[in-house]
């Protein structure tokens, strides 16, 4: 008898040393970075954890006593299953996002973080679960001595002696207790998944599966011959138990369709809400991929499960003639029929299963125990170092006292229950959570009043009419409560609530349950109000599927006095030890605004805070971490405290809500109804002060000198300011905003200890200040807008610094667009007197126009014997053309013709100085020569100082002698043509030009002129006349054209020869003067 | 038959057709639909609801595998809309 008992010991144990082994590799694995559990078939096995030794051995007792309705238990979590891609991958989301460690958990941080409800949420599952625990205990010590054969019949249900019973029991406790603690609180991080416990969950399922397709095989096919065989004989043997067990008539009454359906729910609830089931399956789950592939195997495994266990209930049935003892079928009728390897495997079978559900169900429930109900009582203390040793001992001992307790519900009442009525208890205390948690998905007004309400009566009214019951049935509460009801009143009997009588204890006790509960969560979330927290997390559970960001409702608070990053990070090396903290915040700095020396942006302050809690969550649970960070922040005398909602109203998105839609419109009505500067500032800054309350706002530009000048300033009441005395404090912060272009301020000057100080501007009443850089993208700063308020702290929100910013950034492109206007004026006024002096110029050049025309000669002098004639025809500008007759006597006549340099009206007077001095020797018989000497000498000085010179050809002709005397001032050479065609000359003679040297002597020729000899004097205007292509028209062109018209009179050889240029320009317009002589002798 | 198929697969996308498969099952398992197998009778030597539950459980899985695959689907061709 010992040996078999030792053997059967030995077995277990080196069972468990494999499992434990598994454990660690997958573990090991997972440390190494290689995890082998994340995949879709391991994640579909661990759900298999739903499948306890109830499963295992109570199938078949169900089956065996009641039929088939025990398929239910099985069916409803197949139909949730088609739920779960919705439902299941939501709660995952949600849970992943806020660090959410259990059940209790989840639904205390949906409904506003609340402290009552994690408590309640545990207490229900702490409770709840006990039967649970004990009937996995009570299976396998029970099966371990039917193996090991200690009592003498197989299928008796025998209470075992206890001097045997509790070392088993204990030390089975004890072992899973032990295994629970060093595959599930190695470390405090609960939110952390287990991949060693999963690993050897999933193995478990898989061994319970193959140890029930075993046996189920060996019944069907080795006992009988196959399905139909056991069903037909059974049929044959047993009609009335086959009308029982294969229909849902019961033998006194109408088929029972409601227990059925009580079942169904019960079930479908348990597989999502049983703590153990909401561990494996969100806690643990490594990515929501894993869902779609267990949405079909977990049902798979489910229905192979339970295939052979109506062949095996049936089985036991014709094998020992009734179903007493049904609960062990799977492990007696191997044993009895001799197959004692089977048996084992059956043995191993329950084992596995009890062990797997002991051990989640002790982490979760033990997890759930830490974070609400010994968590509360801590935090209220101060952080000490030995914090984190204390937590994680605090939660090994919580798996070990729930182990415990089970064992000792087991020894109290284990036996007076089959071990499904005691695994349904567990499920009816579990669907209490279901209305909180399908309302706190779906349901935003669904509030902490409600649930907490709900949750409380359905777990009364549960504890009154199951749980007391189960103990009444074991002999602890006397008999008459359950028959006759509490002193006496009839009406609240128990099990017949209200006098509500013909139902079954599940199906009562739901229906009371539930409709407490369901109506109480309803009623009290519609009369009641959520507040500002509940709203917040109701926001973020139910947005989760909302997608981006911009729906997301946006931190509202901010900390009264900033913290530093170290100050949060000594805050979290308490709880969960400096390593991991340190750790965390790395994580969380990646790609954030946090500075090297710990200094954080105002605005990630509360998302910092936020991360703490979220990160203290995954160790302590949200509602102990909202209470650890708060009671921090009240320690260093900061507080979280609701921003000034200057966008008070429902925002759209971030920036494009109403007030600030508003306040730009009558910006931009402001900024372009002028061009006036100090209108728009003015107008502008009036503005800001009447929208967001501020007692002084100015404008701020630096001047050339490099200080400040104020531009513009409103304010609430100006003259109760003493401006310079304190504004000028600000001054450094000016010339900050200069050099980095951005906005500098101060939210509460009372606690913020700004560099520099501003003790004055804090002395006049300001409690929070901006500056605001005015500029355009890309541009020099060009002014600051400088905003002061007396009555709001935590006034400038990351929006609203951003709105000041934009508009600034109008006023600046204002600023701009009227300083381009200015330029342009300016520009504008610059052109017009340009062209005014020019055509000043142009007034005078004409003025010299006329002057210069008014010198030529109006006609010719009348000589006889010769026909002469002389023209100008002048280019658009002043031309410094001079020729002139000089008639010294009846026969002689001086002729001149000059070219003075330059067009100007200078030009012109020196021309009228030469003409003067011509004429007043009129009289004077000089030679050419003399002529030109003593010009020379008296217009030198004039010429050097005007810096002109003159060309000049002066000749003398006598019309007695017919000798021409000349001289020439380097002007062009006249032509003298013969009559005879071929005959032509230059006149030529030595000379400087005019102006150039003092005393300068002038050579003086003569020719005697004949008949039909023709003088031409021109001057470099005709020569050098170009046309289109840029040749000069030349000497060579005089020559010739002079030939071809030497019959013509004076007069038309002049005509023809301007018509001889224009034609050969091809224009009109000349391009220098032309003066032509002409001297034809008769 | 592929096409009836991909026919299937696609309507299988819908949230509506989950929601009614949903109803539908827990209809299944209410009072009319099992009054009717709730006959103390063998049908091919098998008690007759035993053979509705097991029937029902398979077909239930079948339809869930069915609409995994078309949720796998759409997520792909999302997937490769994304990249495109």
């Amino acid at each position: 008898m010992n040996s078999v008992v030792s053997s059967v010991a030995a077995i277990s144990i080196i069972y468990i040393v494999l499992i434990f082994f598994i454990a660690w590799y997958a573990h090991h694995r997972k440390e190494t970075g290689r995890s082998i559990i994340s995949n879709p078939i391991i994640y579909s096995l661990s759900l298999g954890v739903y499948c306890t030794s109830w499963t295992f051995f109570g199938s078949v007792g169900k089956a065996a006593t009641t039929g088939i309705d025990f398929l239910m238990i099985y069916l409803g979590p197949s139909l949730t299953a088609f739920s779960w891609l919705f439902l299941l991958r939501r709660i995952v989301k949600i849970s992943k996002e806020h660090n959410i460690t259990s059940i209790a958990d989840f639904l205390s941080q949906r409904y506003g973080k609340s402290p009552w409800l994690g408590a309640l949420v545990t207490t229900i599952a702490f409770l709840g679960i006990m039967p649970y625990i004990a009937l996995q205990l009570k299976a396998v010590s029970t099966s371990f001595f039917l193996l090991s054969g200690v009592p003498q019949d197989p299928t008796a249900f025998v209470k075992i002696g206890s001097t045997t019973t509790i070392p088993i029991a204990l030390m089975l406790a004890l072992t899973l207790a032990l295994f629970s603690i060093i595959f599930g609180a190695r470390r405090l991080v609960s939110s952390e998944r287990h991949e060693g416990l999963i690993a050897a969950v999933a193995f478990e399922s898989m061994v319970k599966l193959v140890a029930l397709l075993v046996v189920g095989l060996f019944v069907t096919y080795g006992l009988f011959d196959g399905f139909t065989d056991i069903f037909d004989r059974f049929l044959a043997t047993n009609p009335e138990k086959f009308s029982q067990l294969f229909t849902f008539n019961t033998s006194k009454s109408d088929p029972n369709y409601i227990s059925t359906f009580t079942l169904l729910f019960l079930s479908m609830g348990a597989i999502m809400l049983l703590p153990r089931q909401f561990h494996v399956m969100v806690i643990e789950n490594s990515d929501e991929r894993h869902i779609a592939t267990a949405m079909w195997l977990f049902p798979v495994y489910l229905f192979l499960i339970n295939l052979f266990v109506m062949p095996i209930a049936i089985g036991g049935i014709l094998t020992t003639g009734s179903s007493s003892g049904a609960d062990y079928f799977v492990l007696s009728l191997p044993q009895s029929a001799g197959y004692r390897s089977i048996a084992l495997l059956a043995f191993l079978g329950g084992f596995s299963a009890a062990a797997g559900m002991v051990m989640v169900e002790s982490i979760a429930i033990s997890t759930m125990l830490l974070n609400h109900i010994f968590m509360p009582i801590i935090v209220s203390c101060t952080p000490r170092s030995w914090f984190p040793t204390l937590l994680i001992n605090l939660k090994r001992f919580g798996i070990v006292l729930v182990v415990l307790l089970g064992y000792f519900y087991y020894q109290m009442i284990g036996d007076s229950y089959t071990l499904v009525n005691m695994g349904l208890i567990s499920f009816s205390a579990a669907a209490q959570f279901m209305p909180a948690m399908l309302g706190g998905l779906y349901w935003k007004r669904g509030n902490k009043a409600g649930a907490i309400s709900g949750i409380l009566l359905g777990f009364m009214v549960w504890l009154y009419t199951l749980l007391l019951p189960s103990f009444s049935k074991s002999g602890w509460i006397p008999d008459t409560l359950l028959s006759n009801g509490p002193f006496g009143i009839t009406l609240l009997k128990p099990t017949e609530l209200f006098g509500l009588t013909g139902m079954d204890l599940w199906s009562h006790s739901l229906f009371w349950s539930m409709l407490f509960n369901i109506s109480s969560y309803i009623i009290c979330s519609i009369l009641l109000n959520q507040n500002e927290q509940e709203r917040d997390q109701a926001h973020k559970f139910i947005g989760v599927f909302g997608g981006d960001e911009s729906h997301r409702r946006t931190e509202r608070k901010r900390l009264s006095k900033p913290v530093t990053t170290e100050q949060f990070v000594i805050l979290m090396s308490k709880f969960i030890g400096e390593t991991e903290a340190r750790q965390s915040l790395a994580q969380y700095a990646r790609g954030r605004e946090i500075s090297g020396d710990g200094s954080v942006s105002e605005f990630e302050l509360p998302d910092l805070k936020r991360f703490t809690e979220k990160t203290l969550a995954g160790s302590v649970g949200g509602a102990a971490a909202r209470t650890i960070v708060n009671h921090f922040l009240s320690d260093i005398g900061s507080s979280m405290e609701p921003v000034y909602d200057i966008f008070s109203s429902v925002r759209t998105n971030l920036d494009q809500n109403r007030e600030s839609l508003f306040v730009r419109l009558r910006a931009s009505e402001i900024i372009t109804r002028t061009l006036d500067l100090h209108i728009i500032m003015d107008d502008l800054l009036r503005l800001l002060v009447k929208e967001f309350r501020f007692d002084i706002a100015l404008i701020i530009a630096k001047n050339e000198a490099g200080s400040f000048s104020v531009s513009s300033i409103q304010g609430e009441d100006l003259q109760a300011t003493n401006m310079p005395h304190w504004y000028l404090e600000n001054v450094p912060f000016l010339h900050l905003v200069y050099r980095d272009k951005k906005a500098h301020f101060i939210n509460d000057l009372r606690h913020e200890h700004a560099v520099p100080t501003l003790d004055r501007t804090v002395a006049e009443g300001f409690i929070s200040c901006a500056h605001i850089p005015i500029y355009r993208e890309g541009e020099p700063v060009i002014a600051v807008l400088s905003l002061f308020s007396k009555s709001i702290a935590g006034l400038f929100t990351k929006e609203f610094i951003e709105l000041l910013s934009s508009l600034a950034g109008q006023l600046a492109q204002a600023i701009t667009i009227v300083h381009e206007i200015e330029a342009k004026q300016l520009e504008r006024s610059q052109k017009e007197a340009a062209l005014l002096q020019t055509a000043r110029i142009t007034r005078d050049m004409e003025i010299a126009q006329q002057i210069q025309k008014s010198f030529l000669p109006d006609s010719a002098p009348i000589i006889a014997g010769i026909d002469i004639a002389g023209r100008c025809i002048s280019a658009a500008h002043v031309g410094g053309d001079y020729y002139d007759f000089l008639l010294r006597s009846d026969r002689v006549v001086d002729i001149v013709i000059a070219d003075v340099s330059g067009h100007s009206v200078g030009a012109a007077l020196v021309m009228s100085e030469v003409r003067t001095l011509l004429r007043s020797e009129a009289n004077s018989g000089r030679t050419p020569s003399t002529v030109l000497e003593t010009l020379n000498d008296q217009l030198h000085d004039d010429l050097t100082r005007a810096e002109l010179f003159i060309t000049m050809f002066y000749a003398k002709y006598n019309s007695d002698t017919g000798i021409l005397n000349y001289s020439n001032a380097g002007h062009n050479h006249p032509l003298l043509q013969r009559r005879d065609a071929s005959l032509s000359m230059e006149l030529d003679t030595e000379g400087l030009i005019l102006g150039v040297k003092k005393s300068v002597l002038f050579e003086e020729r003569s020719v005697k002129l004949t008949n039909g000899d023709i003088l031409l004097f021109y001057t470099d205007g005709l020569t050098e006349a170009c046309n289109s292509e840029g040749t000069m028209f030349d000497i060579s062109g005089v020559y010739d054209h002079l030939k071809t018209c030497t019959h013509l009179p004076a007069t038309e050889i002049i005509d023809s020869f301007y018509a001889k240029v224009h034609e050969f320009t091809g224009s009109q317009n000349l391009q220098d003067d032309i003066s032509l002589v002409v001297v034809k002798i008769l | 038959m592929r096409r009836l198929l991909i026919q299937i697969t696609h309507r299988m996308q819908l949230r509506e057709s989950w929601l009614i498969f949903f109803i539908l099952g827990i209809i299944m398992m209410t009072f009319p639909f099992l009054h009717i197998f709730n006959k103390p009778v063998l049908l091919f030597g098998l008690p007759l609801l035993f053979l509705y539950f097991t029937a029902g459980w398979i077909i239930s899985i079948i339809v869930i595998y069915l609409f995994m695959l078309a949720n796998r689907n759409e997520s792909k061709s999302t997937d490769e809309k994304n990249k495109i």
